[in-house]
C-alpha cells in the first residue's frame, strides 16, 4: 500500500465516520419524536386479540426497512470479529432499523385508523450473504395485525 | 388484562461507549500484535538465514546468472574495484563478491544470492569520481557481508505467507489490507536498518581504500537534487525501504566523523570506459533538446 492509497484510506474512514455519525444523531432524534407521537397506538405481541365489543376489524401491517453499513463501520466490525466481542458498530444501526420498521408498520396502521396492533412479529434479512468486499446491508421488517375499531 | 406499552428505557440494546474508543483500541491492539509478530518472524529468519552456508547460496543463484555471464571492460574494471575494497576490508572466509554490469537506464546498483552484485549504466553515467561509485560498491559489498540477499529472501517467504494467511483469516479485504500494511511497514524498518548498517560498512571500505571519505557522499547528494522536482506526494520515511536520503547523508558523515577518519581528501577519476558511458548521455540529451 503506498502513500495515496493510506491517505484514501483515511479519508474513506473518516468520511464514513463523520457522515455515519451524522445520520445515526438525526435518525435517532427523529424517531425518539414519531414514537413519543404514536405511542397510545398498542403493539401487542399476543397472537389472540382481546375480545372487542363491536368487534373490529382487522388487518395486515407491515414495516420493512434496508439499512447499509458504512466504510468506518465495517472496518470496526472485521477488526472486533478477529479478536471476538460485542459487535458494537452494528448494535446501533440494528436498533435503528428495527424501531423504524415499527415505526413505519405503526404510521401505516394509524392512517388506517386502527389503535392497536396484535401478533406483531420481527424479521431480519441479511443481503449480502457473506460474499467478500460486497456492501454488507440487512433489512429489518415488523409485521402484525392491526385493528380497526368496529362501528354497530 | 390491560394492554399499555409503557417507554422503554434507552441504552439496552445499543452500547453508550463512544464508537472512536472501540476503533483506537482495536486498531493499536491489532496493529501492535502485527507489528510483533512480524518482528518476532524477521529476527527469527534472519538468525536462521544467516545460518545458511554462504556455498549454498551461490549454488541457489548459479541457474539465475546466464545473462550475466557476458565481460566487459567496465565489468573487469567494477569487478577490479570491488577487488581492491575486499582487499582493505576483507569478507569472512569462504565469501566472494562477482560483479556484473548491465546496459539499462536504471540509475541503481544491488547486491544479491550468492554475492553478485549488478551495477546499472544508469547509475555510472551519475557518478562524478570513483570515490562515490566506490562507496556504492562498498555499500553493496556491506549487503553481502551481512548476508542481506538471502535474509531478505527468507524474510520475504515467511512473513509473505504470514500475512496472506492474516488477510485470508480477516473477513474483508480492506482490514487484510490494513494488517498487511502495517506488517509491510514492519518490515521496512529491518530494511532501513540494513541500508544503515551497509553504510556504515561502506564508509569504513572507501576509508580503508583511500585514507578518506571525501567524496563518499556525493552520488546519494546528486539523488538529494531531482528529488526535489519529482511531482506528487514524498512518501513518509516509514512507507520506505530505504532511510531518506537526507538523513543517509547525514549518517554517513556523522559515521565517518565518529569514526575518526578525514572526511576531506583528493577524489580518484573514473577510467575511460566510463567517461565514454557519460558521454553517450550527454549526446542523448542534446539530441532531445533539438
Amino acid at each position: 500500500m503506498d502513500f495515496l492509497n493510506l491517505i484514501i484510506f483515511v479519508v474513506l474512514l473518516g468520511l464514513g465516520y463523520g457522515v455515519g455519525r451524522h445520520q445515526e444523531a438525526s435518525h435517532y432524534r427523529s424517531i425518539f419524536a414519531r414514537e413519543k407521537q404514536l405511542q397510545s397506538l398498542l403493539i401487542i405481541q399476543s397472537r389472540y386479540p382481546p375480545a372487542l365489543d363491536p368487534p373490529p376489524q382487522s388487518q395486515l401491517v407491515t414495516g420493512s426497512v434496508v439499512v447499509s453499513v458504512d466504510f468506518f463501520r465495517v472496518f470496526v466490525a472485521n477488526l472486533r470479529s478477529l479478536v471476538g466481542g460485542r459487535l458494537t458498530s452494528y448494535e446501533s444501526l440494528l436498533d435503528r432499523a428495527r424501531r423504524e420498521a415499527v415505526l413505519r408498520m405503526k404510521e401505516e396502521a394509524h392512517a388506517l385508523g386502527a389503535n392497536m396492533i396484535v401478533n406483531v412479529k420481527f424479521e431480519s434479512v441479511s443481503l449480502y450473504k457473506e460474499q467478500r468486499n460486497t456492501v454488507q446491508s440487512v433489512e429489518a421488517m415488523a409485521y402484525g395485525t392491526a385493528l380497526i375499531p368496529g362501528h354497530r | 388484562m390491560i394492554y399499555e406499552n409503557p417507554p422503554i428505557p434507552e441504552g439496552i440494546n445499543v452500547s453508550r461507549e463512544h464508537p472512536l474508543k472501540e476503533f483506537f483500541q482495536l486498531t493499536i491492539g491489532l496493529a501492535l500484535v502485527t507489528a510483533l509478530a512480524v518482528a518476532a518472524l524477521a529476527y527469527g529468519m534472519g538468525f536462521l538465514a544467516r545460518s545458511i552456508p554462504f556455498s549454498v547460496e551461490q549454488r541457489l543463484a548459479k541457474p539465475y546468472l546466464g545473462p550475466l555471464q557476458e565481460q566487459s571492460e567496465i565489468e573487469a574494471y567494477l569487478q577490479q574495484l570491488a577487488d581492491r575494497l575486499t582487499a582493505v576490508h576483507p569478507l569472512p572466509p569462504g565469501m566472494t563478491v562477482s560483479v556484473h554490469y548491465l546496459d539499462s537506464d536504471t540509475t541503481n546498483a544491488m547486491a544479491t544470492l550468492g554475492g553478485q552484485i549488478i551495477v546499472f549504466r544508469g547509475l555510472l553515467q551519475e557518478m562524478p569520481h570513483e570515490n562515490a561509485l566506490a562507496m556504492v560498491m562498498a555499500h553493496e559489498i556491506g549487503h553481502i557481508r551481512h548476508r542481506d540477499p538471502i535474509v531478505g529472501l527468507g524474510r520475504g517467504v515467511v512473513i509473505g505467507v504470514a500475512l496472506a494467511t492474516l488477510a485470508g483469516m480477516s473477513g474483508n479485504d480492506i482490514v487484510g489490507n490494513a494488517l498487511g500494511s502495517t506488517g509491510i511497514m514492519t518490515l521496512l524498518k529491518f530494511t532501513r536498518d540494513q541500508e544503515r548498517d551497509a553504510d556504515a560498512d561502506a564508509v569504513v571500505a572507501v576509508a580503508a581504500l583511500y585514507g578518506h571519505t571525501g567524496g563518499a557522499d556525493a552520488f546519494f547528494r546528486t539523488l538529494l537534487l531531482p528529488a526535489a522536482e519529482v511531482p506528487g506526494v514524498a512518501a513518509p520515511q516509514f512507507l520506505s525501504t530505504h532511510p531518506l536520503t537526507e538523513t543517509r547523508v547525514h549518517a554517513i558523515n556523522e559515521h565517518a566523523a565518529s569514526a575518526g577518519y578525514n572526511t576531506t581528501g583528493a577524489t580518484t577519476q573514473l577510467p575511460e570506459p566510463i567517461h565514454a558511458l557519460i558521454g553517450v548521455e550527454d549526446s542523448a540529451t542534446a539530441t532531445d533538446s533539438d
